[in-house]
C-alpha cells in the first residue's frame, strides 16, 4: 500500500494529492470539475495515478450536502412535532437579516407548511412527561405520510427531547416499521441540544439530503469498488475529521461545508511540524476567501454555521468564515463617488476582463495583472493566456471616473480588496478576544500567497506563510486528518444545585455513544477522548467552553471546573463575578481515532539567494520596482530571498513586498518576515 | 478626502463598534439584552456626533446622536478625566425611554479628548410601578423606574460604589441588573481600548479629519437618495387607540417636505400628550423618522450623524411625539415610534409606491412580569418581546413573525422560557387568514398562549392595535388585529383585560394578579395587504390555502378565486 | 433649560416652541424670544411657524 489520496471537489477544479509513502513525495495537480456529476472528474483525475490498487486510503470532499441545501434541491419532507408548535420553523428568530432593508424576504425553510404535523405529547421542561405519547395517534399519522405519497423524508422534534428522548425514540421505532422506505431522523440524534429551532432546522436539514446522500453514496461506493478503491475510501465532514460512507449516510447533515475543511486541517499539521502555535489562515479563490484560525496548535469550531441568514445548523464544524472578496471581485464607483470591491463576483462567466470573456468591469485579477504581479503568461501554470491590455482598459474605465492613474487606481482595487479581507480576520480572532498581531498568517488557495505580504503589511503582522502545495492545500489536508465525531448534549446543572450522579450518567452515554459510532464505522484502533464543558454565568445567555481532562464529576475536578471558568471570563471580558452561581449547560465530546499519516520530509538545504529566473516591474504603493522573479523549487531550505520579489509555482504566486523577506524553512514552506534592518 | 483611507477607517470602526456588542452580547444577564439583540455600540467625536456604530437596535441607532449631543451639553468636557464612565437614562434629555441605559466613555490620545465610546442597552427590570420596567397605567415619569441624569459611574478607572448602591436598592433584581451594567461598561471599555489603538496607529488628526470626511460622505449619499423623491409637502396620519389611563385615541400626524435633497418631518398637529405611557420623547420621534428615511433609500450608506444631516424634525413640545416632564414615557420608544415611522412611509408611499410598505403590526407585545420562583425564592422580573406580521409590499408578501421596524429583536425559545420562568406555552401559532389580503399579502400574526405554574405571576403590558387595525395600501386590506385574553383557572371564555379585571385599556394595564392554572393569550397583530386582493395570482391563492394561511372561504369571498 | 442654584437638578425643561429642542444656557444667544412665553430655538424656527401657519390660515380659507 504506497499511497494516500486526497480529493477536493471545487466549483471549478478537482485537486488531488496523492502522498507516496515508500518515497516520501508528494504529487498534486488539478482537473476542471464535472458538476453535473461531479465523480466524473474525480474518475477522471485519477486516472493520473498509477496504480488504484496501492492507493492506502482516499479521502473525498464531497459538495453533494451542501449543493442540495444550497440550490434548494433536496427531498421533500414531512416535520413532526409537538403539538402546537408546527410553526416553530416558519417562526423563526423573529429578527430581521437588516435592519433597515424592506425588500428582504425571509428565508423559506426546507418543508412545506402543509407537510407539518403535530402529535399531542408533552414533556415539561425537567423532561417530565405531561401528555403520553398516543401510539394510534403515530400510526394513524404515518398512514397519512404514506398516503400522501410525495414525502421522501422525515424530520422528528419534540420539545424538550434533548432530556428525554423516549418519545422520539418510539415514533423512530414505529416510523420503521410502518415507513421501512422513508428515512427519519429525529433530533435526539441530530442534535440534542435545547433551543426548538435551532434544532428543528438542523434535523430538517439533516432529514432533507438524507435520501440524496443515500442514492449517491451507493452510486460512489459501486463506482469505487469497481476500479478497485473498494473500502479504502472516506468521506470529509465538516468537522475536518473522515467519516464511512455508511457514517456519512446515517447522519448526513455532518458534511455540509466540508470543502474548506481541509485547509484548516493541513494548516494544524502545518502549525504542530513547524512549532507555530497560533495561525491565521486565509483560503483565496476566485470568488470568495475563507478565513480559520488555529490557536494553540488546534482548529476552532463552530456551532452556529447558517446555511443562509435564519436557517442555522448547529453541528460542530470547523469554524471557517467565508467573504466575498476573490480575485475575481469586481471594482465599481458608488453614488458617493467612492470605490468599492464586491462582493459581485465576475465568477467564471464572464470572468475577469483579461480572460477575453466579455468582461469588462475591473475585477482584483484584473488589477493584479496591470500591477505586474500576475503575468499574462503565469495562468494556470501556463496553460491559459490572458490579456494585460484587456485589464488596463477596464481599470481604466474607474480610473478616469477617480482622476486618478491606471496603475493607482489598480493598487486602490487591491487595497480595497485587502481591506476587506483583513476585516474578516480580525472579526474571526476578535470575536474570542485575540490579537491579530499575536498571530501567523497562513495564505493558500489560487491568491492567497498573492496577497499575503499585503495583508501582513496592513494588519501589522509579523510573520506569513505560504506553505508547499498551496494551490492544492485543502486536498493535502484531507491526507492528513484522523475519524473524528463529535457529540453535544444540553446538560442544565449548576455550580448551587450539582446533580453528580445524573450528571456523570450523562458524560458516561455521550463518550460511550461517540466511542460506539466510530467503532462501528471500523475504527479498531485505540481512541481519544476529549470532553470539553459549555459553562456560563448563572443569567448570562452565551457560554465560554472548558476543556475537562477527568473522567468524572466529583468535589474536587468541580471545584477546579469553576476557578478556571471564572479565570477565563476573565481573560476573555476583563472582568469575572467571584462567588457567583455558574451555569453548566453542554457536554461536548471529541472523540478521534488517529489514523496512518504521511510524515511531510524535509528538502534539500542551501545557502544565500538562489538565481533568478527573469525580472519585470511591479507596482507598490506609489511606484513601479524593478522585481526579480525567481522558481519556487531553486528556493532551497535556508535559502532567503529579499524584496521587492515574485517566487513563482505552477498553482500560484508570492508577492514579496520591499521591506520583507521570505525564507524557505526546512519543509519548504516560504516564510515571509519584515526584513531586519 | 482620501477614499482608501476612509473606507479602512470606517470598516475599522465599526468593526470596533461590533466587538462591543459582542461582548455585551455574551455577558449581559437580561434575555432583552442577549436573545432579543436589544443594545447598540457607537463611537462619537467631542461635538457629541456619531461617526460609526454597528447595527444592533435600530431604535437605538437614530436616538444616538440626539443622546450622544446631551451628555455633551451637561458635562463639560474639561470635566471628564481618562477612566471615567458616565451614564445616564433621562428621557427628557434626549433619552429614549427610561430601561434604556447610555454609558460613555471617553477616549484619550496623548493626554487629549478627542472622542467617546458609546454603549447604550435596555435593562428590563428598572424599579418603578411594575416589574419588567412597563407599567402600562404609569401617570408621571416617578412610576417609571430610576431616572438617572448624567453621572458618573465610574470615576477614573474606579467604581463609583455609591451610584451603584443606589442604583442596585431600587430594582427588583439587582443581581442581574449588576451584570447588564458590568456587561455595558466592559464594552465601552473595549470601544475605548480599540479606539486608542487605531488613534495611535493613524495619528489623531488623520483620525479626526477622515471621521468628518465620513460624515460628508454619508451626507453627500443620503441626499443623492432624497434628490430621487418627488418635491412635495405629503401628509399622513394614524392613531394610536388609548393610553392606558384613558378611552381616547391620539393622533400622530406629520407632514413630510421634500425639497431638493432635504426633507422636513413637521408633526405639528399630532395630539397633546398623553395621560398614560404612550408619549415619545423628542429622541424617539427623531430616531423614528431617521427610521424611515433609511428604510426608503441604499441601505448601504454607512450610518453617522452625517446621514442624519438633510433630515430635520419639527416635533412641537406637549405632544404625543415630545413629551415634557415629568408625564410618561416608557410606551414611547416599542409601541409609539413604529407607528411614527410608519406615518413618514405611508406619506411618501404615494409617490415612491415601489419603496413602501403597507403597516406592519407596528408592536413589541411588551408583555412584562415578575413573581417570587417557588424553588429559590429569588425574585424574577422578565420582559418578553413579541413578534407581528409586516405589511405586504409592491413586489412581494409581507414577512411573517418579523420584530416592528424599531427593533431587531429575536423571540425567545418555549425552551428557554420555561427553563427560566414559572410558564407553560401552550402552543405558538399562525392564525389563518390574519394576513391583510391584497395583491401581495400581509405577513400573518401569531397566537402564544401561556399557562401559569407558579402561586402568582404579576403582569403588565404596554400594547396597541388592539382596537385599530395595520392599515392597507393602495386598495389593500388591513391586517388582523392584537389581543391580550385570559381564563381564570383555564376555564369559561376568553376575556380580556377590561371585561375581567376592570382596567381602562385592554392592550396597555399594570401589576394583573395571574395565579396558578390561569391562561394568557397574546394575539399578535399581522400586516396589512398591498394591492386589490382580486389582483392576487391564482397560483398564489391556492399556495395559500393549501399551506394555511389562506382559508377556502376567505379564497372565494375575498380573493375572488 | 433652567438649572437650580446648586446646579444638581432641574428646574425647568425649557424647548423650542416649534421643532422641540431643550434650549440650554449655551444655545440662549442663538435664540429668538417672540414673546408670550414662547421661545425659538433660533430665526428658522421662527419664520417657519410663521409661514406654516399662514399655509394653514390659507387653506381653511
Amino acid at each position: 500500500m504506497t499511497y494516500y489520496v486526497g480529493v477536493d471537489i471545487g466549483g471549478t477544479f478537482t485537486d488531488f494529492v496523492s502522498f507516496d509513502i515508500k518515497k516520501n513525495t508528494i504529487t498534486a495537480w488539478k482537473n476542471p470539475s464535472t458538476p453535473v456529476e461531479p465523480f466524473d472528474g474525480v474518475m477522471d483525475g485519477l486516472r493520473k495515478m498509477p496504480d488504484l490498487e496501492a492507493v492506502s486510503r482516499l479521502r473525498l470532499g464531497t459538495t453533494i450536502a451542501t449543493n442540495a441545501i444550497l440550490q434548494r434541491n433536496g427531498a421533500k419532507i414531512a416535520y413532526v412535532t409537538t403539538k402546537g408548535f408546527r410553526d416553530i420553523p416558519f417562526i423563526q428568530h423573529g429578527n430581521r437579516k437588516s435592519h433597515y432593508d424592506m425588500t428582504w424576504i425571509k428565508a423559506k425553510p426546507l418543508v412545506l407548511r402543509q407537510h407539518c404535523y403535530e402529535l399531542d405529547e408533552r414533556l415539561d421542561q425537567n423532561g417530565d412527561i405531561l401528555t403520553p405519547l398516543d401510539e394510534d395517534e403515530v400510526l394513524s399519522l404515518a398512514r397519512k405520510i404514506r398516503d400522501d405519497g410525495e414525502v421522501e423524508a422525515v424530520a422528528v422534534n419534540f420539545l424538550f427531547s434533548y432530556i428525554n428522548p423516549a418519545h422520539e425514540l418510539r415514533v423512530k421505532k414505529i416510523f420503521a416499521e410502518q415507513l421501512p422506505d422513508i428515512p427519519l431522523s429525529i433530533s435526539y440524534e441530530v442534535l440534542p441540544k435545547w433551543k426548538e429551532y435551532e434544532r428543528a432546522s438542523t434535523t430538517l436539514a439533516d432529514a432533507y439530503v438524507k435520501p440524496l446522500v443515500a442514492r449517491s453514496f451507493a452510486s460512489m461506493k459501486q463506482r469505487f469498488e469497481a476500479v478497485g478503491l473498494g473500502g479504502r475510501v472516506a468521506v470529509m465532514k465538516s468537522n475536518g475529521g473522515e467519516s464511512s460512507f455508511a457514517g456519512a449516510a446515517a447522519q448526513p447533515i455532518q458534511m455540509t461545508v466540508s470543502g474548506p475543511t481541509g485547509g484548516v486541517v493541513a494548516s494544524r499539521a502545518m502549525s504542530k511540524l513547524i512549532d507555530e502555535p497560533n495561525i491565521v489562515t486565509f483560503d483565496m479563490g476566485g470568488t470568495s476567501t475563507d478565513c480559520a484560525t488555529i490557536i494553540n496548535g488546534e482548529e476552532r469550531f463552530t456551532t452556529n454555521f447558517q446555511i443562509e441568514w435564519g436557517l442555522p445548523i448547529q453541528i460542530p464544524m470547523i469554524d471557517v468564515r467565508s467573504i466575498g472578496a476573490g480575485g475575481g471581485s469586481i471594482a465599481w464607483i458608488d453614488k458617493g463617488d467612492l470605490l468599492q470591491v464586491g462582493p459581485q463576483s465576475a465568477g467564471a462567466d464572464p470572468a475577469p476582463a483579461c480572460y477575453g470573456r466579455g468582461g469588462i468591469e475591473p475585477t482584483v485579477t484584473d488589477s493584479n495583472l496591470v500591477l505586474g504581479r500576475l503575468k499574462a503568461d503565469e495562468f494556470l501554470g501556463g496553460e491559459m493566456n490572458v490579456d494585460l491590455e484587456l485589464a488596463r482598459k477596464a481599470v481604466e474605465g474607474v480610473a478616469n471616473k477617480l482622476g486618478m492613474g491606471i496603475e493607482e487606481t489598480a493598487n486602490a482595487i487591491v487595497q480595497i480588496a485587502n481591506n476587506s479581507m483583513v476585516g474578516a480576520l480580525r472579526s474571526v480572532l476578535l470575536e474570542k478576544g485575540h490579537d491579530p498581531r499575536d498571530f501567523t498568517l497562513l495564505g493558500f488557495g489560487g491568491a492567497g500567497p498573492l496577497h499575503i505580504c499585503d495583508l501582513m503589511e496592513l494588519e501589522g503582522i509579523p510573520r506569513g506563510i505560504v506553505p508547499i502545495h498551496p494551490g492544492q492545500f485543502s486536498a493535502l489536508g484531507f491526507v492528513m486528518t484522523d475519524a473524528r465525531t463529535d457529540k453535544q448534549r444540553t446538560i442544565q446543572q449548576t455550580s448551587l444545585h450539582f446533580d453528580v450522579a445524573t450528571s456523570n450518567k450523562m458524560m458516561k452515554e455521550l463518550v460511550e455513544l461517540a466511542v460506539n459510532e466510530l467503532r462501528s464505522q471500523g475504527y479498531t484502533q485505540v481512541l481519544e477522548i476529549y470532553r470539553n464543558i459549555d459553562l456560563r454565568y448563572f443569567g448570562q445567555n452565551y457560554e465560554l467552553q472548558i476543556p475537562f481532562t477527568e473522567e468524572k464529576f466529583d468535589e474536587k475536578s468541580l471545584e477546579d471546573l469553576w476557578k478556571r471558568y471564572h479565570e477565563a471570563h476573565d481573560a476573555r471580558f476583563n472582568f469575572y463575578i467571584p462567588g457567583e452561581t455558574i451555569e453548566m449547560v453542554n457536554l461536548s465530546i471529541s472523540v478521534v481515532a488517529p489514523t496512518p499519516k504521511p510524515k511531510l520530509t524535509k528538502i534539500a538545504k542551501g545557502t544565500g539567494t538562489p538565481v533568478s529566473m527573469d525580472e519585470r516591474d511591479i507596482w507598490f504603493d506609489k511606484t513601479f520596482f524593478a522585481t526579480k522573479v525567481y522558481d519556487r523549487s531553486d528556493l532551497l531550505a535556508d535559502m532567503f530571498v529579499d524584496g521587492p520579489a515574485i517566487i513563482r509555482e505552477d498553482s500560484a504566486t508570492t508577492v514579496l513586498r520591499p521591506g520583507y523577506q521570505v525564507q524557505a524553512d526546512a519543509y519548504g514552506n516560504l516564510i515571509i518576515t519584515k526584513k531586519r534592518k | 478626502m482620501d477614499p482608501i483611507m476612509m473606507k479602512i477607517l470606517d470598516s475599522s470602526m465599526v468593526s470596533v463598534c461590533r466587538e462591543m456588542g459582542i461582548t455585551l452580547m455574551q455577558t449581559s444577564y437580561s434575555t432583552i439584552f442577549n436573545e432579543a439583540l436589544d443594545f447598540s455600540c457607537a463611537i462619537a467625536n467631542t461635538d457629541g456626533d456619531m461617526i460609526a456604530c454597528a447595527e444592533f437596535c435600530p431604535a437605538q441607532i437614530g436616538g444616538m446622536p440626539l443622546m450622544a449631543k446631551s451628555i455633551i451639553k451637561e458635562i463639560p468636557l474639561d470635566d471628564i478625566y481618562e477612566g471615567d464612565v458616565l451614564l445616564h437614562n433621562d428621557p427628557y434629555r434626549g433619552g429614549l425611554h427610561t430601561p434604556e441605559h447610555t454609558f460613555f466613555k471617553p477616549i484619550f490620545c496623548e493626554g487629549e479628548l478627542r472622542g467617546f465610546a458609546v454603549s447604550i442597552g435596555h435593562i428590563a427590570e428598572v424599579g418603578g410601578m411594575v416589574p419588567g420596567g412597563f407599567p402600562g397605567e404609569a401617570t408621571e415619569i416617578f412610576h417609571e423606574g430610576l431616572r438617572l441624569p448624567p453621572i458618573k459611574i465610574v470615576k477614573r478607572g474606579v467604581m463609583n460604589d455609591d451610584v451603584w448602591k443606589i442604583i442596585l436598592a431600587n430594582v427588583r433584581t439587582p443581581r442581574y441588573n449588576y451584570g447588564d451594567l458590568r456587561a455595558l461598561i466592559s464594552a465601552v471599555d473595549l470601544g475605548v481600548a480599540q479606539m486608542t489603538r487605531l488613534y495611535n496607529k493613524y495619528g489623531a488628526n488623520l483620525v479626526d479629519q477622515t471621521s468628518k470626511d465620513l460624515m460628508d460622505y454619508s451626507e453627500r449619499r443620503m441626499r443623492a437618495e432624497i434628490e430621487k423623491i418627488p418635491d412635495g409637502i405629503y401628509a399622513f396620519e394614524d392613531l394610536v387607540e388609548d393610553d392606558g389611563i384613558e378611552d381616547r385615541q391620539y393622533k400622530i400626524a406629520v407632514e413630510v417636505h421634500k425639497t431638493g435633497s432635504d426633507v422636513i418631518a413637521d408633526y405639528t398637529g399630532s395630539s397633546s400628550q398623553a395621560k398614560g405611557p404612550i408619549n415619545a420623547t423628542l429622541g424617539v420621534t427623531m430616531s423614528a423618522t431617521y427610521n424611515a428615511m433609511l428604510h426608503m433609500t441604499d441601505p448601504d450608506i454607512p450610518k453617522n450623524s452625517g446621514c442624519f444631516r438633510p433630515i430635520k424634525v419639527i416635533a412641537p413640545p406637549t405632544t404625543v411625539v415630545n413629551v415634557d416632564f415629568p408625564a410618561p414615557e416608557v410606551g414611547g420608544n416599542t409601541e409609539t415610534h413604529p407607528r411614527i415611522a410608519g406615518t413618514v412611509i405611508g406619506a411618501l408611499a404615494g409617490v415612491i409606491p415601489h419603496l413602501a410598505m403597507a403597516a406592519e403590526g407596528c408592536t413589541h407585545g411588551n408583555f412584562v412580569f415578575g413573581g417570587v420562583h417557588a424553588a429559590s425564592k429569588e425574585f424574577f422580573a422578565c420582559y418578553d418581546i413579541e413578534v407581528v406580521g409586516w405589511g405586504g409590499r409592491s413586489f412581494a408578501d409581507g414577512n411573517d413573525a418579523c420584530d416592528s421596524i424599531n427593533g431587531n429583536c429575536r423571540v425567545t425559545p418555549v425552551e428557554v422560557f420555561e427553563v427560566r420562568y414559572p410558564w407553560r406555552v401552550k402552543e405558538w401559532a399562525f392564525r389563518e387568514d390574519s394576513g391583510g389580503p391584497g395583491k401581495f399579502r400581509g405577513g400573518v400574526g401569531y397566537t402564544k398562549t401561556l399557562e401559569c405554574l407558579n402561586d402568582e405571576i404579576i403582569i403588565s403590558q404596554m400594547t396597541d392595535r388592539h382596537k385599530t387595525y395595520p392599515w392597507g395600501l393602495k386598495g389593500g386590506l388591513p391586517g388582523d388585529n392584537g389581543a391580550t385574553l385570559f381564563k381564570q383557572g383555564g376555564k369559561g371564555n376568553w376575556k380580556n383585560a377590561v371585561q375581567l379585571y376592570g382596567k381602562a385599556s385592554p392592550s396597555k394595564y399594570s401589576n394583573i394578579s395571574i395565579k396558578k392554572g390561569d391562561l394568557v393569550s397574546l394575539v399578535m397583530p399581522a400586516g396589512g395587504g398591498y394591492g386589490d386582493p382580486k389582483d392576487r395570482s391564482h397560483k398564489a391563492v391556492k399556495q395559500d390555502v393549501a399551506e394555511g394561511y389562506v382559508s377556502i372561504n376567505a379564497a372565494k369571498n375575498i380573493y375572488g378565486l | 433649560m433652567k438649572f437650580s442654584g446648586n446646579g444638581l437638578y432641574v428646574e425647568k425643561y425649557v424647548k423650542c416652541m416649534n421643532c422641540g429642542v431643550l434650549i440650554y444656557e449655551t444655545d440662549l444667544p442663538k435664540s429668538v424670544d417672540a414673546g408670550d412665553g414662547k421661545l425659538y430655538c433660533g430665526k428658522w424656527c421662527l419664520n417657519w411657524a410663521a409661514s406654516r401657519a399662514e399655509r394653514k390660515s390659507k387653506e381653511s380659507a
